[in-house]
């Protein structure tokens, strides 16, 4: 049975041509990150739409996406050294 | 510890939200804020925020409600998508119960309530406060006891009212002298623990609004509560039950570690009291924790939260009116 992935780390590299049509496609799902990395919690289902939208819209050839899949935001640490993108994440804005 | 997305925003800088690409984005002093439009359920406005009618129709595609409260911290309304589950069979015997049986179930309500508080002083009595022990007994023994001899709404909404205020003169035996309170007073609450209690209940009201929307039930069809316009009044039945467990357990929390203190957190203007800024954000985030905090339910035997049995009890009162099965409101004593 395939695992319930409920936290993503996405990173890509992307064709300058399609790298706009990433960006709006992922940060419709997870948080930026850093310029070409997203992350963020994610449900099954929305990982799946995730997905082929992705594969809509690169191309195989030269594009490359990554997620690392994981089954919550607890199962890591994260350490960050130098600027930080403002706090993306916070409950309160 | 990574963070990741809440599902619930509140958004409490001046600022601007807008659609972009398909999802959100709030533009502040700041900078901008890119909010994934998949991962969330709920907006609070908090402050003055500029939005247009583009946004909306996209909020509305992606059934997120929308709170808004006025520059007071006072609950102004709800933006209720357009209602996604509506069914008219629900609806007409949620009418019929209200109209033909209504008693059992504002009775049960009360009895939540009763319980409920029973279950969060107990913690007080139990490490050495022995001056409410009458209290308890009461809730106890005689509430049970009068319950089902109730014959009228208007005479049960009277011993709702005495538990209330029963419950409020305990405060003068488990929190700090700043924060008791001689009485309840609302619109505008004119002393920080009636401020407390006025934005603790609202944001609770509010989230139950956000619950009852993901059901079949029709949200201005209320047992306890007088059914009448302008309001979403089952949304303040439900909320009742949980009222002691969430909104007081968190205002105890607070208050008892010092983490809202009258001088630092409080904003005395005019006649009123308000919370202010950073007081609200320790408020808001504290009840916040508390509304996500998981535990295993005794029934459903997994683990979900105090923000899901809020769904699952709106889910309880649809069986009860199309099934006829008893309806009990979420108690603590449940849990396990």
């Amino acid at each position: 049975m395939e695992k319930n992935y409920n936290y993503v780390i996405l990173v890509y590299d992307i064709g300058e041509k399609r790298v706009g049509k990433v960006f709006k496609i992922c940060k419709k799902y997870l948080v930026p990150f850093q310029k070409s990395v997203f992350r963020g919690e994610i449900t099954p289902a929305n990982l799946i739409k995730l997905r082929s939208e992705l594969q809509k819209v690169i191309d195989k050839k030269v594009d490359f996406v990554a997620l690392f899949k994981m089954t919550g935001d607890y199962v890591f640490d994260e350490e960050v050294i130098g600027v930080r993108l403002h706090n993306q994440e916070a409950m309160l804005l | 510890m990574a963070k990741s997305a809440p599902t619930t925003r509140y958004i409490r800088t001046p600022g601007t939200l807008g659609r972009e690409d398909n999802s959100l984005t709030f533009r502040n002093e700041k900078g901008i804020t890119h909010i994934p439009i998949n991962s969330l359920k709920e907006l609070y406005l908090l402050n003055e925020i500029s939005l247009n009618s583009k946004l909306f129709t996209f909020l509305s595609m992606a059934n997120i409600t929308v709170h808004f409260f006025d520059y007071y911290g006072q609950f102004r309304g709800t933006f209720y998508p357009k209602e996604a589950r509506v069914s008219g069979k629900v609806m007409l015997l949620q009418a019929k119960a209200c109209l033909e049986n209504r008693l059992p179930i504002a009775v049960a309500f009360v009895g939540a309530i009763a319980a409920n508080i029973h279950e969060v002083l107990y913690h007080y009595f139990k490490h050495g406060n022995k001056e409410i022990k009458p209290y308890l007994d009461w809730l106890k023994k005689e509430v049970p006891d009068l319950l089902p001899k109730i014959k009228k709404v208007p005479t049960l909404l009277s011993l709702e009212g005495e538990i209330w205020r029963r419950f409020y003169e305990t405060f003068q035996l488990i929190l700090p002298e700043d924060f008791v309170m001689n009485h309840r007073v609302k619109r505008p609450p004119d002393n920080p623990i009636n401020a407390l209690v006025s934005f603790g209940n609202t944001i609770l009201y509010t989230k139950t609004i956000s619950q009852i929307y993901h059901t079949h039930l029709d949200q201005t069809i209320s047992f306890l509560h007088e059914p009448s316009d302008r309001r979403f009044s089952l949304s303040l039945d439900l909320s009742e039950a949980f009222k002691p467990l969430i909104v007081f357990r968190t205002i105890f929390e607070v208050v008892n570690n010092r983490r809202i203190q009258v001088s630092k957190h409080f904003d005395k203007k005019y006649n009123y009291c308000l919370l202010n800024e950073p007081g609200r954000d320790v408020f808001i985030t504290a009840m916040e924790e508390r509304l996500q905090q998981v535990f295993d339910h005794g029934t459903m035997k997994r683990k979900i939260s105090y923000l899901t049995a809020i769904k699952y009890d709106a889910y309880k009162l649809k069986k009860h009116v199309v099934e006829g099965t008893p309806f009990t409101p979420f108690l603590e004593k449940d849990r396990r």
